[in-house]
C-alpha cells in the first residue's frame, strides 16, 4: 500500500510542476509569465452529540496564472486544466494585463543562483494511510472526552477535524520551477460550560502534520478548561495595571502587528511602522522574527507564492524596527532584494506580501515564572471585537478580554467585560518577558504565541 | 450541463437505504477589478467548473466535490459521499422532475459582452469624481466584480433544477483627513443583472456620494452616551433587522435552540407597523435567485406579520426537522461547500409614515444614516453594532455629524420599539458570513423610529 501511494504522489507531482512549466513557457519575448498549480486531497467531518453531522472529501486542483507586459499584471485562474482550459486561462491574463496602470515595480521574481534546500519534515508519510474511519473516530473521541472532562460542560458545540495533503508547483518565465508536497491536520472542540445560569464558551485546537500528532485528549481537557475556568466572571475596577497576554491571544497580538510590518502596508501609508525603520519601537530585549523555514511551522515552505526562496527576517532586534517583510514588487519600489514573503491564499488568488511564521523570540522564562513576576495583574484568555478594536494604521489597540485577575502570580478569580487598551507601541515597548511555551496559531497566517508580560495597560471594567 | 443518463447513475450510486443523494453542479465565471492609489491594479477572472455529491442518511450528510465532470470522478464522489452506508434500491428507475425558477432576475447588458475598458473605465471615473470633492480627499478605493454562475441540482428523490444567475457590484471607499481627523465614506451598490447597473448608479456619482460622506464625517462630534430615540435612515438600518431577527429564525439555529425566537411563533413582537418578510424572489435584488441551491423556487416567507411572529427560514435539512416544507433558504458559497440556512433579501415592509414628520417628532436623538457592522449573540439577541456614519437630531432638525457613537440593545426587544414606518422603502446590498461562507445579501426598509434606545457613546 505504502509504495503505492509514494507512487502516485511523485507522479503527481512531476506532473503539476511539467504543466507549470508548460504553462510559463507560453511566454512570449516582451511578457512573463508566473504559473502556480495545486492539486489537494482534503478530509472534514464534524460531529455533534455522538453523530456525524457534516462530513466532506475532496480533491481540488486548478492553476493561478500571471502575465505581466511592461509593468501591467493580469490574473485568471482556472480549475480546467485541459490544453483548451489552459490557453482560454493564459488569454484571459494576458488580456487583464492591458487594462492595469503600468508600474515598473510590478514583476515576476528573477531566478536564483542555487535552488532553496528542502524543509524537512513538511509532509507526514504517515498521514495518506489513515483511512476516513479513523478520521471520524478521532472526531468522536474529541468530542466524547471534551464532554466527560468536567461535569458542567453541558454541551459541544462543535467537535472538527480536518486534514489536506497538497501538491504545489510554481514556474515562472525567467526558469524558477518548484514544487513541494505537504500535508496539514488539526482539530478544535468548543465546550459549552453552564452553572449557577452562567454560561461560557472555551475553545481550543491542534495541528501537525498529520492525525499521529494531534492530541485529542489534551484539546479536549483545554477547551472544557477554557470554559469552565471563566464560570462566574464579572467585572473588576478600572485601573492601570500589569497584562499578559496566554499564547493563544499572544498570536492574535501578532496577527495585528504582521498586517502592518509588510512592505506594501507602509509604501501605502497603512501602517504604524512607516517611517520608523532604525527607531527603537519595542523594549531593548524584545526581537520579533518572520521565518519561512521553521520547522514544524504551519507557514513554512521552500519557495514562497511568488518562486522565491524562503527566509528568516529580523523584523525587530533588540528593540528595533530592523526590516519590513517584502514581496517583489515592493521589493522592486525600495530597490533591495525580496524577503520570500508573497503569500496567497490558493490558486484563485494573485500573490501579495504577508508573513510567513512570525514571533517573538523567548526572553527564556518558563510560564510560572512569567506569571510570577506579573504579580497582580489581567491574564487575558480571550479578545472580543479584535477586528473593530485593533487599528494597525492608526496603532490604536482596545479590545474586550475575557481572563482572570492574578495576584502573586496565581489566578484569583475569573474576569469578563472589561475592556483593555494602549498604543500598540506603547504594549511593544511594554514588553518585559516572552516565556518559552510558544504555539503557532494558523488563523490569517501562521504566528507563534507564547506567555507575554506587558508592564502596564489601561483596564476599564467597574 | 450534463447528460440526464450520468445524473441518474451518480444519484443511484450515491444513495443511500433509507436517505437521500444529491448532485450540485456548477459552472462560475467571474471578472475583478480594483483601483487604489488613482491606479488600476488588481485586474483578475476567474473560471470554476466543480460538482459535489450530498448523501445524507439520518443525521449525517456527507459531502465529496471534485473539479472534474467525467462520469468516473462524479461516480467516485459518490462513493466517497456514501462511504460507510449501505446503498439503496440502485436499480429502481429514476424519473427526473424539472422544477422551474419561480423568478426571472433579467440580465439587460450581460458584463461578458462588456469591454474590460469599460469596466476598467468606471474606476477612474469613481475616483475622479471623489478627488473632485477637495484636497481633504487622501484615499479612494474602488472596486468592480461580476460574476456569472449556471448551476444544476438533482437528487435521488426525483428532483432536477437549473438556474442562471448574473450579479454586478461596483464599490467605493473615500478616505479623508484634516488636522489629523480620519474619516471615511462608501458607496456599494449590486444587483441580480448586468453592467446596466452602473448606467442606474454612474461611477462617478457614486464616488461622488462617498466623497461627500467622507468630507462631512470630517466636522463629526464625539457622539453622546444615554438613552436616546434613534431615527434609521432608509436602507442602511435593514442590518438590524438582518443581524438581531433574521439570523434567530434561520431553522438551523431553531432546530439546536440556540435562537431566542425558538417555540414562540404566534407570539407578538412589534405593533401593526411590523412587517418583515425574507424573498428570494424579488426580480433583480442582490440576494436573488430563481432556485435555491438544493432546487427549491425562490419564495417570500412572512416572518412576522403585523408584529406578530409567524414564520422561518429552512433549508432541506432543517424543514425535514421542524416538519414543514423547505422555504428555498438553502444556500452555497460555491460546490465546494454544503447547502446550509442563509437570508437572501430580508426587508422589514414599508409603513404609512410620512419621514419628515418622524424627524420632526424627535426632540434630542440621533439619526443612524449607515452602519458598520456589529456583533449579535443569537442565543440571547443583544447586539452592538458600531455608526459609521451618524448625526444629532435637535428640536425636529438634523444638526451636526457624531462619531464613535454604538447602538447597544436586544433583538426581540428592538421591534418592540419600533414606533413609526414611514413610505421610503430603500435596499442595500452586503455579503453575510455564517460558517465560513459568504452570501450576497440584501437589507431593505424605510425610515423608521425606535422610540428609546441605548447609544453607547464618549460625551456625557
Amino acid at each position: 500500500m505504502s509504495s503505492r501511494t509514494d507512487d502516485r504522489s511523485k507522479e503527481d507531482s512531476g506532473a503539476l510542476l511539467a504543466l507549470a512549466s508548460e504553462i510559463a513557457g507560453r511566454a512570449s519575448k516582451d511578457e512573463a509569465i508566473e504559473a502556480f498549480v495545486t492539486h489537494e486531497r482534503e478530509f472534514y467531518v464534524k460531529v455533534y452529540e455522538g453523530e456525524v453531522e457534516s462530513l466532506s472529501s475532496a480533491q481540488p486542483r486548478g492553476a493561478g496564472v500571471r502575465a505581466i507586459v511592461g509593468g501591467r499584471a493580469g490574473f485568471a485562474y482556472s480549475t480546467d486544466l485541459s490544453t483548451e482550459g489552459i490557453e482560454a486561462v493564459v488569454a484571459q491574463a494576458r488580456d487583464n494585463a492591458t487594462y492595469a496602470t503600468p508600474d515598473e515595480a510590478v514583476a515576476v521574481a528573477e531566478r536564483a543562483e542555487s535552488e532553496p534546500a528542502p524543509i524537512p519534515g513538511l509532509f507526514d508519510d504517515e498521514q495518506p494511510e489513515v483511512g476516513p474511519d479513523d478520521k471520524v473516530t478521532f472526531a468522536l473521541t474529541l468530542e466524547r472526552a471534551t464532554r466527560a472532562a468536567d461535569k458542567r460542560v453541558r454541551t459541544v458545540e462543535e467537535a472538527v477535524y480536518g486534514d489536506s495533503e497538497a501538491d504545489v508547483a510554481i514556474a515562472v518565465s525567467t526558469g524558477i520551477a518548484g514544487s513541494y508536497r505537504r500535508s496539514d491536520a488539526w482539530c478544535y472542540s468548543v465546550a459549552i460550560a453552564e452553572d449557577d445560569g452562567d454560561t461560557e464558551i472555551g475553545f481550543e485546537f491542534d495541528l501537525g502534520r498529520g492525525l499521529g500528532s494531534l492530541d485529542a485528549n489534551e484539546v479536549a481537557r483545554q477547551a472544557a478548561a477554557r470554559a469552565v475556568g471563566v464560570l462566574g466572571a464579572s467585572k473588576i475596577p478600572s485601573a492601570r495595571m500589569p497584562v499578559v497576554f496566554d499564547p493563544y491571544t499572544a498570536g492574535q497580538f501578532l496577527g495585528v502587528l504582521g498586517s502592518a510590518l509588510t512592505a506594501e502596508a507602509v509604501q501605502k501609508g497603512r501602517s504604524l511602522f512607516a517611517g520608523r525603520l532604525g527607531e527603537a519601537v519595542a523594549s531593548g530585549n524584545l526581537s520579533l522574527i518572520d521565518d519561512g523555514r521553521a520547522e514544524g511551522a504551519p507557514g513554512s515552505a521552500p519557495w514562497d507564492a511568488e518562486g522565491v526562496a524562503t527566509q528568516r527576517t529580523g523584523v525587530i532586534t533588540k528593540g528595533v524596527l530592523t526590516s519590513y517583510l517584502y514581496d517583489t514588487a515592493s521589493a522592486r519600489r525600495e530597490g533591495r532584494p525580496s524577503t520570500g514573503n508573497a503569500a496567497r491564499a490558493g490558486f484563485k488568488s494573485a500573490p501579495g506580501p504577508a508573513p510567513s511564521n512570525m514571533t517573538f523570540d523567548t526572553t527564556g522564562e518558563g510560564r510560572d515564572e512569567v506569571l510570577g513576576r506579573a504579580g497582580r495583574a489581567l491574564l487575558v484568555q480571550d479578545f472580543h471585537g479584535v477586528h473593530s478594536g485593533a487599528n494597525s494604521v492608526t496603532g490604536d489597540f482596545s479590545v474586550g478580554v475575557t481572563g482572570f485577575l492574578l495576584e502573586d502570580g496565581a489566578p484569583v478569580r475569573p474576569v469578563k467585560e472589561v475592556t483593555i487598551a494602549a498604543p500598540m507601541l506603547e504594549i511593544l515597548k511594554g514588553i518585559e518577558a516572552v516565556a518559552v511555551d510558544r504555539r503557532w496559531l494558523p488563523f490569517g497566517g501562521s504566528f507563534g504565541g507564547a506567555t507575554t508580560l506587558i508592564s502596564e495597560m489601561t483596564v476599564a471594567g467597574l | 450541463m450534463l447528460d440526464e443518463a450520468v445524473i441518474r447513475r451518480v444519484l443511484a450510486a450515491g444513495a443511500p437505504a433509507g436517505g437521500l443523494a444529491e448532485l450540485f453542479v456548477e459552472e462560475r465565471r467571474s471578472s475583478s477589478f480594483r483601483l487604489e492609489d488613482s491606479r488600476v491594479e488588481d485586474v483578475a477572472s476567474g473560471y470554476d467548473l466543480g460538482a459535489g455529491v450530498r448523501v445524507i442518511s439520518g443525521e449525517r450528510a456527507s459531502y465529496a466535490y471534485t473539479n472534474l465532470l467525467a462520469p468516473e470522478a462524479l461516480l467516485e464522489a459518490a462513493a466517497a459521499a456514501r462511504a460507510g452506508l449501505a446503498g439503496g434500491d440502485q436499480d429502481a428507475p429514476l424519473d427526473l422532475r424539472r422544477v422551474e425558477p419561480s423568478a426571472v432576475h433579467p440580465v439587460g447588458l450581460p458584463p461578458s459582452e462588456v469591454g474590460a475598458g469599460d469596466k476598467a473605465a468606471a474606476l477612474v471615473a469613481a475616483d475622479e469624481a471623489a478627488r473632485a470633492a477637495g484636497g481633504d480627499v487622501r484615499q479612494v478605493v474602488a472596486s468592480y466584480a461580476d460574476v456569472h454562475q449556471r448551476v444544476l441540482v438533482a437528487t435521488s428523490e426525483g428532483l432536477i433544477a437549473s438556474d442562471d444567475r448574473t450579479r454586478v457590484r461596483f464599490a467605493v471607499q473615500v478616505v479623508a483627513a484634516r488636522n489629523g481627523e480620519i474619516a471615511t465614506g462608501f458607496e456599494a451598490p449590486g444587483h441580480s443583472g448586468g453592467f446596466e447597473l452602473l448606467e442606474r448608479q454612474p461611477a462617478a456619482e457614486l464616488g461622488s456620494k462617498a466623497a461627500a460622506k467622507a468630507l462631512r464625517m470630517l466636522d463629526a462630534k464625539p457622539s453622546p452616551a444615554g438613552e436616546f430615540p434613534v431615527v434609521l435612515a432608509p436602507g442602511s438600518g435593514g442590518v438590524l433587522i438582518h443581524e438581531a431577527c433574521g439570523h434567530g429564525l434561520e431553522a438551523d439555529a431553531l432546530v439546536k435552540e440556540a435562537s431566542v425566537y425558538a417555540n414562540r411563533a404566534g407570539e407578538r413582537f412589534g405593533s401593526d407597523s411590523v412587517t418583515i418578510v425574507d424573498d428570494g424572489s424579488d426580480a433583480g435584488a442582490w440576494g436573488s435567485f430563481g432556485v435555491d441551491d438544493e432546487g427549491t423556487p425562490a419564495q417570500r416567507t412572512v416572518l412576522f406579520e403585523r408584529g406578530v411572529l409567524t414564520g422561518h427560514l429552512s433549508d432541506v435539512r432543517s424543514a425535514k426537522k421542524i416538519g414543514h416544507p423547505p422555504t428555498g433558504n438553502g444556500r452555497r458559497q460555491s460546490y465546494a461547500h454544503h447547502p446550509i440556512v442563509r437570508m437572501s433579501n430580508t426587508y422589514l415592509l414599508p409603513g404609512p409614515d410620512d419621514p419628515q414628520e418622524i424627524l420632526s417628532s424627535v426632540r434630542r436623538g440621533v439619526y443612524a444614516a449607515t452602519f458598520a457592522g456589529g456583533e449579535v449573540n443569537p442565543a440571547t439577541g443583544n447586539f452592538v453594532f458600531g455608526m459609521a456614519e451618524a448625526y444629532m437630531i435637535e428640536n425636529g432638525v438634523i444638526t451636526h455629524p457624531i462619531k464613535g457613537a454604538t447602538l447597544i440593545g436586544n433583538g426581540p426587544q428592538v421591534l418592540g420599539t419600533i414606533d413609526a414606518v414611514a413610505t421610503d422603502f430603500d435596499r442595500k446590498e452586503g455579503v453575510c458570513g455564517k460558517d465560513g461562507q459568504a452570501a450576497p445579501v440584501t437589507n431593505g426598509m424605510a425610515t423608521v423610529l425606535l422610540g428609546k434606545m441605548t447609544v453607547g457613546g464618549t460625551e456625557a
